[in-house]
């Protein structure tokens, strides 16, 4: 062996060095294991985006998942897909958080041990086969969510083999009444499809179409397109609710009526029609006029305080509109008598004609699929008796979601075997002798019919999601299905019913028929990967034409049956974020503010002012809320927005299930993990009986009275927004409708105040990039904040933190009200940063963290950034967010994190950078092709994601930009103008029909 | 404390230069019981200090109340208050020397280490508020690769040269002062303690030559210390004058802050040295034509304070500035009305109690008016950041700060740092100029010569 020259000694010397370093500071470095064969779709650093369908809820709604080297980082919505034409709502994207969820199950669970999936299926397989060799199937029981595709199919399927009682596909938001009141009035066992973006005229009766109340998301981009000031026309949209629904705050006129009363102003309105000879040409006078026998305006007036003049002109306007519409049936407004209300909103709906061109049977809801409630109080009853020894539970939570009253729960513990199959824990898991768990649906194939004709296709955007580098041990809900079934039956693999080997198979199958019904010539394969690609297949529904039946004649809308003698009746109303309850365990949701009350954690009671001012309760202080069937405590909310008769509490919250992640606090030394105590809140349904309305077979939601009483304990609120009163600023502006019309006549941008500088002008070399917000199409519904969030890895900070103006969004979303309480105008402004040209925050920064870049944007360098805080209190929008605490993300809630944007570290200050990483691979895109971004090229998340299209973003400096055109709109103004911050972003004046009392909104120049 | 003045008002001239070495030198050494317990105190305080700021860096900023609207809030109040109270030290050492006020000797030593203990606690403020203080040199000016230098157009840039400039000409004019009379301890030590003060007094020897240079130097010194009095605090000001913030963009703050400074600097002299006098028993020394020259110079600046405050107000009103009304309007009626109204009482009516000659001179009233005054000034200055902030443009974002346990701690735990660094320098140093103060007296050999020019 030679002697050891110098260039090896330092080879060894360096090495050895190196890994001294290497290993003495720090975690050690995970391994790091290149593919081998690298898979044709993935390529490092570049975005794969796969279509599937949104699962958040049964609306269907198509999306686009991105993945980054093999991690789903973020949801967008699927352009071509008819539901939701690229937008989604706030509960799509926090999807992400239900797949990276901490508390996901790692492996299967018999009675709360881990065991393997052989033992687990074994289990089911044995009582399976036991029941279905005796002929006993009817002792199983199957309980899905809405599964409106194959799976679905598989699940009868499997259920005819097994012989086990008819599936029931569970929605807690189930919308019985509008299928019972369309089979009342038009013998059509659906649900139908609203026009609401043909209509000009628009009447809700507690529809809260911007929130839950069926595709919402689709209703919010048709209410845009007919409520929106556009060419100088506005439709007009009145809503009639007992308490300010966000729906009810974009209306031009509020109707607070006594809740319960929707169907007395129906048939009122119905009556003016009718008496004033109105009624549309070919209506079925016999049958209408049978229905307002009974009708009498003052009495609809007296009982629902409605103003009987209210109710006249609306109706005279609505028939007098050419387009006009009425919807109803909110889950809010679901009583005793919600079936025959909405018979007479049908009837309205036939007096003028809606009826065939904006209330149409074809496309029909998904939800006209959903099994009634009374299925779910049958099987309690069943399961109460005995008579159910399996009882398997697909992804579905009726512990939480049915009224304890119905005896769910107890039924539960007289049932040998219950089986979930579910992702995560929740209360009906925790009872369950057996967990199954089953894949998210974005790692799942499937399919899913959004509405007659919208087929969604779903494929796996990812693997499974690892946990502490083990990828969980979950399977296709299929899959399960076709194993079980067929160890429990003696099938084989291949042959027989239950012949395929995995669900992909059985889809493909069932895709086989899709192609030909869809008319397909192409090969299958060629269909398939077309459809994988596109998301699925769409085509235009056959629309039957409906007529009116002579029982819609026989209705009593009268007032609902209200159990207990309390003094308030309790509104229970599904939350726009978490929906029946499904979205709680998401500290994204969590920490969105509600649209109207702007309360981010925990739940509230909305308590009209005057009760509250007589019990003394202040915001935050603790009511006791008691009804015939139970109690909760929840923390007061003193409004004027709500009927005085009335307290309403939201549903979502309230959980009560053993879960790392979701209830226990966790606050590591020296760190702010991700926040904690999602089990807060409460759960309003505790207060419902539980017995199903008779005539449509769903929850009455609107069935009790209750108590209120202060219980002296206080946890107050996190609301971020310190008032709703803009002071006289003019931070959202309105202009009424006939100004805007002159306005849009006139064609003149609105001269800015100018403000002499002494400063030469800046200069733009290429881009200046900007924004446009209209007020006017913005409805509140938040969803850009969370697109923001998580494209731009913005964390969550927690009750405590988000209660202390700590809250970390980019963006927010504001709303302002003008007017008096009872004819109130709310605003809502989307505030962000504002890409000042005169920025004052850049000036004060010592270090040049914050700087003017040259494409007009107020860049932060987060390296830079010494934490003075300078720039945070100069900025007059507040809007820079300071890093008061080492944010982190417990696992596997990291793997969710962009690639393409620092997750900022304790100390610095971080704002909207307007996604500059898009704006940047924009440009690296078009240099390729040898042009500058145009648009169309790029959208900014929150932009991507809005149902109404209400932000657009692009370069100013391109006058034929769409951004340039709007910010030279006559109603254009920037927020704080005076202060000549001269922003990039220009805010379009709310147009308002009938202007607030006393307001201040509008400009003054 | 309340023991009657031992002699007149007029006492220097019954002492001699004997007397003065006996009675400062007496100052410096092993000091008694009851010091020990006062320095245990202060040091336990600042060791609670130290450990809620390593909290807070260990954690971040969120340890300390601060939010969103208020991302600056005690820390910033605390560090003008400090700065403030430096200004006092300054003005009596080299103000007052140039336009020869004789009375100043007795309490000048006193009051310039003060300045510079002072400016050595606020200069703590900047770490210890920013986000990320292990890059605080960032806002230095110093040659790097990366080409990157601070950014001169922003107040806290200036800030950063107003005080480094501040300290570095307190603490040259504050040795240079002290050498003659390290000089004297020296004579008056033996041991190592005299080889100490040997290096220390730079190699004094009282020489005509050493004195005449030593004279040039002072004056000369005292010169440029003297601009500082006003320009450092004015650039403090440009924080909030240069801001957006309504109550803080205002052309007023310049003048405004110069004489608060100077208001709340000599109430906490009069805090320093009327102890001193006591326990010290240097009555003979500083003597109640000296406490009176005080507290009219105290009673001025709060008049003074006083007109600024309505000009304040009526601007408010005047300039018909929707948010500058409604930020007044705020600040006296809302969640920190209490701070607003407490300013006013603190700085505006008990100073008035010095109007009356028997208040000058008595040292109780003369304590009670000062605290009152440094509470005061403190408030004033949380009123312009925490109360200002909290209900500035934009409504979405009004919010009220509380503080913590560990931003409180800090706070007090600075004024345990510079109370340290006080108690320290009156063990170590003479903290009555020896020399000055036989200057005013009458010379032993040629009498009736004294304050003569040397």
């Amino acid at each position: 062996m030679s002697a050891m020259d110098r260039r090896s000694f330092f080879k060894i010397v360096a090495t050895t060095g190196a890994a001294a370093a290497a290993g003495g500071c720090g975690p050690s470095a995970e391994k790091l294991i290149p593919y081998v064969v690298p898979p044709d779709n993935i390529v490092p650093g570049i975005p794969a985006y796969f279509a599937t369908v949104c699962r958040e809820c049964p609306s269907g709604c198509g999306v686009l998942a991105k993945n980054r080297d093999g991690r789903v980082v973020k949801l967008e919505g699927n352009p071509e897909h008819p539901t939701n034409t690229g937008t989604l709502c706030v509960r799509a994207h926090a999807g992400l958080q239900g797949l990276y969820h901490p508390d996901r199950f790692r492996g299967p669970l018999s009675g709360g041990k881990p065991v393997s999936w052989d033992e687990a299926e074994k289990q089911l397989a044995d009582k399976l086969g036991a029941l279905a060799q005796g002929r006993q199937g009817g002792r199983i029981a199957v309980v899905s969510g809405l599964e409106t595709g194959s799976l679905g199919r598989l699940m009868d399927e499997w259920v005819r083999l097994v012989g086990a009682r008819p599936r029931i596909a569970y929605e807690p938001l189930g919308y019985e009444p509008l299928r019972a009141a369309s089979r009342v009035a038009f013998g059509r066992d659906a649900i139908p499809d609203y026009a609401i973006g043909d209509s000009t005229y628009l009447v809700s009766f507690g529809a809260d179409f911007l929130e839950t109340w069926l595709n919402s998301v689709g209703y919010t981009g048709d209410f845009s397109r007919m409520h929106a000031f556009f060419q100088g026309k506005q439709g007009t949209f009145v809503a009639v609710e007992p308490r300010l629904s966000l729906t009810a705050a974009n209306a031009d006129e509020w109707l607070r009526n006594a809740p319960g009363t929707e169907g007395l102003l129906a048939l009122a309105m119905l009556k003016v029609i009718l008496d004033e000879g109105l009624q549309a040409a070919g209506a079925d006078a016999n049958t209408l006029r049978a229905a307002i026998r009974s009708a009498d305006i003052d009495a609809a007036a007296t009982a629902s305080g409605v103003p009987a003049e209210s109710i006249k002109r609306i109706a005279r306007e609505l028939a007098k509109a050419k387009g006009g519409l009425v919807v109803g049936g909110g889950i809010a407004t679901a009583g005793s008598t919600a079936t025959d209300a909405l018979v007479a909103v049908n009837l309205l709906n036939a007096a003028i004609g809606a009826v065939g061109p904006r209330v149409r049977f074809g496309p029909a809801s998904p939800f006209s699929r959903v099994s009634p409630y009374s299925d779910m109080t049958a099987l309690t009853q069943a399961m109460a008796g005995g008579q159910i020894e399996v009882l398997v539970l697909v992804d579905v939570n009726p512990v939480y979601a049915m009224p304890p009253k119905s005896g769910f729960a107890e039924a539960l513990g007289k049932v040998p075997l219950v089986v979930a199959l579910a992702g995560r824990p929740s209360e009906t898991t925790a009872r369950a002798h057996l967990v199954l768990p089953i894949l998210h649906s974005l790692e799942s194939w499937g399919d899913y019919m959004a509405e007659d004709g919208v087929l969604g296709l779903m494929q796996p955007t990812m693997g499974p999601v690892q946990i502490e580098g083990k990828a969980v041990q979950a399977r296709a809900t299929g899959d399960v299905l076709l194993s079980a079934g067929r160890k429990a039956l003696g099938l084989e693999e291949g042959k027989g019913p239950l012949r395929w080997a995995s669900f992909q198979d059985f889809l493909r199958d069932e895709w086989q028929k899709v192609a030909r019904d869809y008319g397909s010539n192409a090969p299958f394969a060629d269909f398939w990967d077309a459809a994988l690609r596109r998301g699925g297949v769409w085509r235009t529904p056959t629309t039957p034409a409906v007529s009116i039946r002579p029982e819609a004649g026989r209705i009593q809308p009268g007032a609902p049956k209200l159990e207990g003698d309390g003094s308030h009746v309790l509104v229970v109303y599904p939350s726009s974020r978490f929906y029946d309850g499904r979205g709680g365990d998401r500290p994204w949701l969590q920490e969105i503010p509600d649209g109207m009350t702007q309360v981010a954690w925990d739940s509230w009671a909305e308590i009209p002012t005057e009760t509250a001012q007589k019990m003394g309760l202040r915001r935050g202080d603790l009511v006791k809320l008691t009804s015939p069937h139970g109690s909760i405590e929840v923390p007061a909310y003193p409004t004027d927005l709500i009927h005085p008769g009335a307290v309403a509490v939201a549903m979502g919250l309230g959980h009560k299930y053993p879960g790392g992640f979701a209830s226990q606090g966790i606050h590591a030394t020296g760190t702010v993990s991700q926040p904690n105590y999602l089990n807060g809140g409460a759960n309003p349904i505790e207060l419902l009986s539980g017995a199903p309305d008779p005539a449509s077979g769903g929850l009455p939601h609107l069935s009790v009275k209750v108590t209120l009483a202060a219980t002296g304990g206080r946890r107050p609120l996190a609301v971020p927004q310190a008032t709703f009163n803009q002071d006289d600023r003019e931070i959202a502006q309105w202009v009424g409708l006939g100004p805007a019309r002159e306005l849009e006549l006139r064609g003149k941008a609105p001269e800015h105040a100018s403000h002499p500088t002494m400063y030469p002008p800046v200069k733009y070399p290429e881009y200046r990039w900007g924004m446009s917000v209209d007020v006017d199409r913005c409805t509140g519904c938040q969803a850009c904040i969370l697109a923001c969030q998580t494209e731009n890895n913005v964390p969550t900070v927690g009750k405590a933190q988000a209660a202390y103006g700590r809250i970390q969004h980019w963006l927010r979303v504001e709303r302002w009200q003008e007017g008096t309480a009872a004819k109130p105008v709310n605003m809502f402004l989307p505030m962000f940063c504002q890409h000042c040209e005169v920025a004052p925050c850049e000036p004060v920064c010592p270090v040049y963290a914050a700087y003017h870049t040259r494409e007009g944007l107020n860049g932060q360098v987060y390296n830079r950034c010494v934490g003075t805080r300078y720039c945070g209190n100069n900025c007059p929008y507040h809007v820079r967010k300071f890093n008061w605490f080492n944010y982190t993300w417990a696992a596997p809630l990291d793997q969710q994190l962009n690639p393409d944007v620092t997750v900022r570290q304790l100390g610095v200050m971080e704002k909207c950078t307007m996604c500059v990483q898009r704006t940047v691979a924009a440009k690296d895109a078009a240099r390729e092709v040898g042009r500058m971004v145009k648009d169309g090229d790029m959208q900014t998340a929150c932009q991507q994601t809005c149902p109404t299209q209400a932000i657009t973003f692009g370069n100013l400096k391109d006058g034929g930009a769409l951004v340039s055109k709007l910010s030279a709109s006559p109603r254009g103004y920037h927020v704080l103008e005076e202060l000549g911050t001269t922003p990039a972003v220009t805010y379009l004046k709310k147009v308002v029909r009938a202007e607030p009392a006393g307001g201040h909104g509008k400009g003054g120049h | 404390m309340s023991a009657p003045p031992a002699h007149s008002a007029t006492a220097p001239a019954q002492v001699t230069w004997a007397d003065v070495n006996r009675d400062v030198i007496r100052t410096v050494g092993m000091p008694g019981d009851r010091y020990f317990a006062w320095m245990c105190l202060v040091a336990l305080t600042l060791a609670c200090g130290v450990a809620a700021w390593a909290w807070q860096i260990y954690v971040g900023i969120g340890a300390a109340g601060k939010r969103t609207p208020q991302m600056w809030a005690m820390y910033i109040t605390t560090f003008v208050f400090w700065i403030g109270i430096g200004h006092a030290g300054t003005l009596i050492s080299a103000v007052l020397y140039l336009f020869r006020a004789r009375w100043r000797t007795s309490i000048y030593r006193g009051a310039e280490a003060m300045t510079v203990f002072a400016v050595m606690t606020a200069g703590l403020f900047p770490l210890i508020h920013a986000g990320r203080m292990w890059f605080a040199y960032w806002l230095m000016p110093y040659p790097n690769q990366r080409y990157l230098w601070p950014n001169f157009k922003s107040p806290l840039v200036w800030d950063v040269f107003a005080i480094s400039t501040y300290l570095t000409i307190s603490v040259v004019f504050f040795i240079v002062g002290l050498v003659p009379d390290i000089a004297a301890l020296r004579d008056n030590s033996t041991g190592i303690k005299r080889k100490i003060y040997a290096v220390l007094s730079l190699g004094w020897e009282g020489s005509d030559q050493q004195w005449r240079h030593y004279r040039r130097g002072y004056g000369l010194l005292a010169a440029l210390a003297t601009p500082l009095v006003l320009s450092v605090h004015s650039v403090v000001s440009f924080d909030f004058a240069m801001a957006l913030v309504p109550g803080w963009h205002s052309t007023l703050f310049a003048p405004f802050f110069v004489d608060g400074a100077i208001f709340s600097g000599f109430a906490m002299v009069l805090v320093l040295i009327l102890p001193m006098r006591y326990f010290f028993n240097w009555y003979p020394y500083i003597t109640d034509r000296h406490l009176d020259a005080m507290a009219k110079l105290t009673l001025v600046t709060s008049l003074v304070l006083t007109y600024f405050y309505v000009c304040e107000v009526f601007v408010a009103w005047y300039s018909g500035d929707h948010f500058e009304r409604a930020s007044v309007f705020a600040k006296a009626t809302k969640e920190y009305a209490w701070a607003y109204w407490g300013m006013y009482f603190c700085n505006c009516l008990v100073p008035l109690v010095l109007l009356s000659r028997r208040a000058r001179v008595n040292s109780v009233v003369l304590y009670v008016v000062s605290i009152f005054v440094l509470i005061g000034m403190w408030l004033e200055r949380f009123n312009i950041i925490v109360p200002g902030l909290g209900h500035d443009f934009y409504p979405y974002t009004w919010g009220t700060y509380y503080p913590t346990i560990t931003d409180s701690t800090i706070i007090v735990g600075s004024f345990a740092w510079f109370f340290i660094l006080f108690l320290g320098f009156i063990r170590v140093m003479p903290s009555l100029s020896i020399v000055e103060v036989k200057e005013v007296l009458p010379h032993p050999l040629k009498h009736g010569a004294h304050g003569a020019h040397h």
